[in-house]
């Protein structure tokens, strides 16, 4: 993929994700209907699950990036994984400071140690690991791949986040969308939170392409400057000038 | 002068202390005075909307403006 098809996927895709956007907060505060058991503060739902749905989407692609970079080796697929990790700490953090100020009213508390608070905290923090092991070593090669491994076994941590309110004692509901019985809510509701989803994933896939897009850059930027010094790097499997 | 590095991660610690830190008060606020009329307990659901919403557009807004200040500086670099 060229890099002018990127940077214009990523400003389509931005414009698609802005508008949906403007939509489904026009849906949310005027829209949809009240829940009658929470109130208002149930509006935070609109942003909490399609920020969770993209942040397992986000490191959904750095697990797979990650296997195809162990494998091949290709650069490319490096930066691909750096951009979606990006994204998915930015989401897993609106996940941990949306989820806080619900729960504060729907259950009388901030924050509790229940299984699937705590494993969206570990995986926060799996992935913060994720970038520093990519920075601890002098060999950027070596860092790159302790972090591809790192990102694949933060994503073994996604099914178990899904799956801890069925098997475990835990205060959050059961799941109410991503059932196999189709969802239980409000059809009102369940269209907000489908455009939410859209636009989110939308947002996420344009700024994660435009970031993807800056990596192949400074890439770039370093090849030449090394050659500039007169030290051309030794090309790695599978690079390739953009 | 500031680090410029350190700016963002300092706005988003102050920003994401005062998101806690504003229901609180509003909590305290309401024990202090006892039980809240339903006026206040509405005003403090719409403040825990806000404040959740705000931060989540803080977050993307941080990481869109990120994105082009990197690619600024990438592309003034190759033009040298």
């Amino acid at each position: 993929m060229s890099l002018r098809a990127v940077r214009w996927g990523g400003i389509g895709l931005g414009v698609l994700g802005v508008g949906l956007t403007i939509l489904f907060h026009w849906q949310v505060f005027f829209w949809v209907p009240t829940e009658a058991s929470m109130g208002i503060v149930q509006r935070i739902f609109y942003i909490h699950l399609p920020a969770a749905w993209v942040a397992f989407f986000a490191f959904g692609i750095v697990a797979i990036c990650s296997a195809v970079y162990l494998w091949l080796g290709e650069e490319k697929v490096d930066h691909a994984a750096r951009a979606a990790a990006e994204g998915g700490m930015i989401f897993t953090t609106i996940v941990l400071t949306s989820g806080p100020l619900w729960a504060r009213l729907a259950w009388g508390t901030w924050w509790t140690w229940e299984p699937r608070l705590t494993l969206t905290l570990l995986l926060w923090f799996i992935y913060l690991g994720y970038f520093l092991v990519r920075s601890s070593t002098e060999n950027r090669e070596r860092g790159r791949k302790f972090a591809a491994v790192v990102g694949i076994v933060g994503a073994l941590n996604i099914p178990l986040i899904h799956m801890s309110v069925l098997w475990f004692r835990s205060l959050h509901p059961q799941p109410v969308v991503a059932r196999t019985d189709g969802p239980q809510l409000h059809p009102d509701m369940a269209t907000t939170v489908f455009t939410a989803l859209g636009a989110w994933t939308l947002v996420f896939l344009s700024l994660f392409l435009l970031r993807y897009g800056v990596a192949r850059l400074e890439a770039q930027a370093e090849r030449r400057e090394a050659e500039g010094r007169g030290m051309a790097p030794s090309p790695q499997p599978g690079m390739t000038a953009p | 002068m500031m680090n410029r590095g350190l700016l963002t991660p300092l706005l988003v610690l102050l920003l994401g202390g005062a998101a806690f830190l504003v229901p609180g008060l509003l909590e305290a606020q309401a024990q202090a005075t006892g039980q809240p009329p339903e006026g206040a307990r509405q005003m403090r659901h719409f403040w825990h909307v806000f404040i959740a919403f705000g931060i989540a557009w803080l977050l993307l807004f941080g990481w869109a403006v990120s994105i082009a200040r990197r690619l600024a500086r990438v592309e003034e670099k190759l033009q040298r």
